[in-house]
């Protein structure tokens, strides 16, 4: 028996002008996260889906736990948002008397808990109306939350014993 | 001793499978206290859990506020410290 969730490994969500951040227990719902950030001003959306694959350097994973410091991830995942509306801001698009918005909006939601093999952990939804900028902020926001939104994942693996199961570090 | 002199000290990840906790109530040895003192007050609570490494390789948060110097930090009771392990969200 594993034990509890962190208390503070609660939900959360962070509602700004640029965008949302979501950590939930419930699973990912693609088509709700990418119809969130529709704008009629839109022409590209892209998304990112993380997935939990099946196997590490040749070890099958039966399982992937997730827990975050949810009260400081959240502030984490609005300040990426903030940096990516702001490091997009600036289009090839632009002219002087019709200054562009380039990225419209942004959904980062991060699941919690344990997500089964071949589910989203992680989904990134953003606007734009062009796709440079699109794809663009999706990669950057992606990278980013790796770097640092305050969230941990354990891999469990077939044929280990679960008290062995190592936390995983994005940078060692 | 007086509870305005203790933190709450929040472990997540590894930090939380040594300890085996997810919180604790640590009572500052002075107040103010040096957040780089606290690793070995930490340490001294819970030796032989191989806190060692992983708290030299975790970085703190105050208060849910992420700590560039932690040199430069004084721990004041009523605090919220977290140890920040390297994260591996995404």
């Amino acid at each position: 028996m594993d034990t509890a969730w962190p208390p503070a490994s609660v939900e959360a969500i962070e509602e700004i002008s640029e965008g949302i951040s979501v950590l939930t227990y419930k699973p990912l719902n693609v088509d709700e996260i990418l119809r969130s950030v529709g704008d009629d001003r839109a022409g590209a959306t892209a998304a990112f889906i993380g997935t939990t694959r099946n196997s590490f350097k040749g070890k099958i994973v039966t399982r992937l736990d997730y827990q975050a410091y949810s009260k400081l991830a959240i502030k984490t995942m609005s300040g990426i948002i903030r940096s990516a509306h702001e490091k997009y801001s600036d289009s090839a698009h632009k002219t002087a008397e019709s200054p562009v918005m380039s990225i419209i909006h942004c959904a980062v939601h991060h699941r919690l808990g344990t997500v089964p093999v071949g589910e989203p952990s992680i989904v990134i939804a953003v606007s734009s109306p062009h796709r440079k900028e699109a794809f663009h902020a999706c990669e950057y926001i992606l990278e980013e939350v790796k770097l640092k939104a305050q969230i941990w994942k354990r891999e469990f693996y077939e044929g280990e014993r679960e008290e062995d199961a190592e936390w995983k570090a994005n940078v060692s | 001793m007086s509870s305005e002199s203790n933190i709450t000290v929040l472990y997540f990840a590894a930090a939380s499978t040594a300890t085996g906790l997810t919180e604790q109530s640590i009572a500052l040895p002075q107040n103010p206290f040096p957040l780089s003192s606290l690793a070995s007050v930490i340490i001294s609570q819970h030796p032989n859990k191989g806190l060692e490494k992983i708290l030299g390789t975790s970085q703190w948060s105050v208060d849910a506020e992420m700590v560039d110097d932690p040199e430069k930090v004084l721990l004041k009771g009523g605090q919220e410290v977290a140890v920040i392990c390297p994260v591996s969200g995404g």
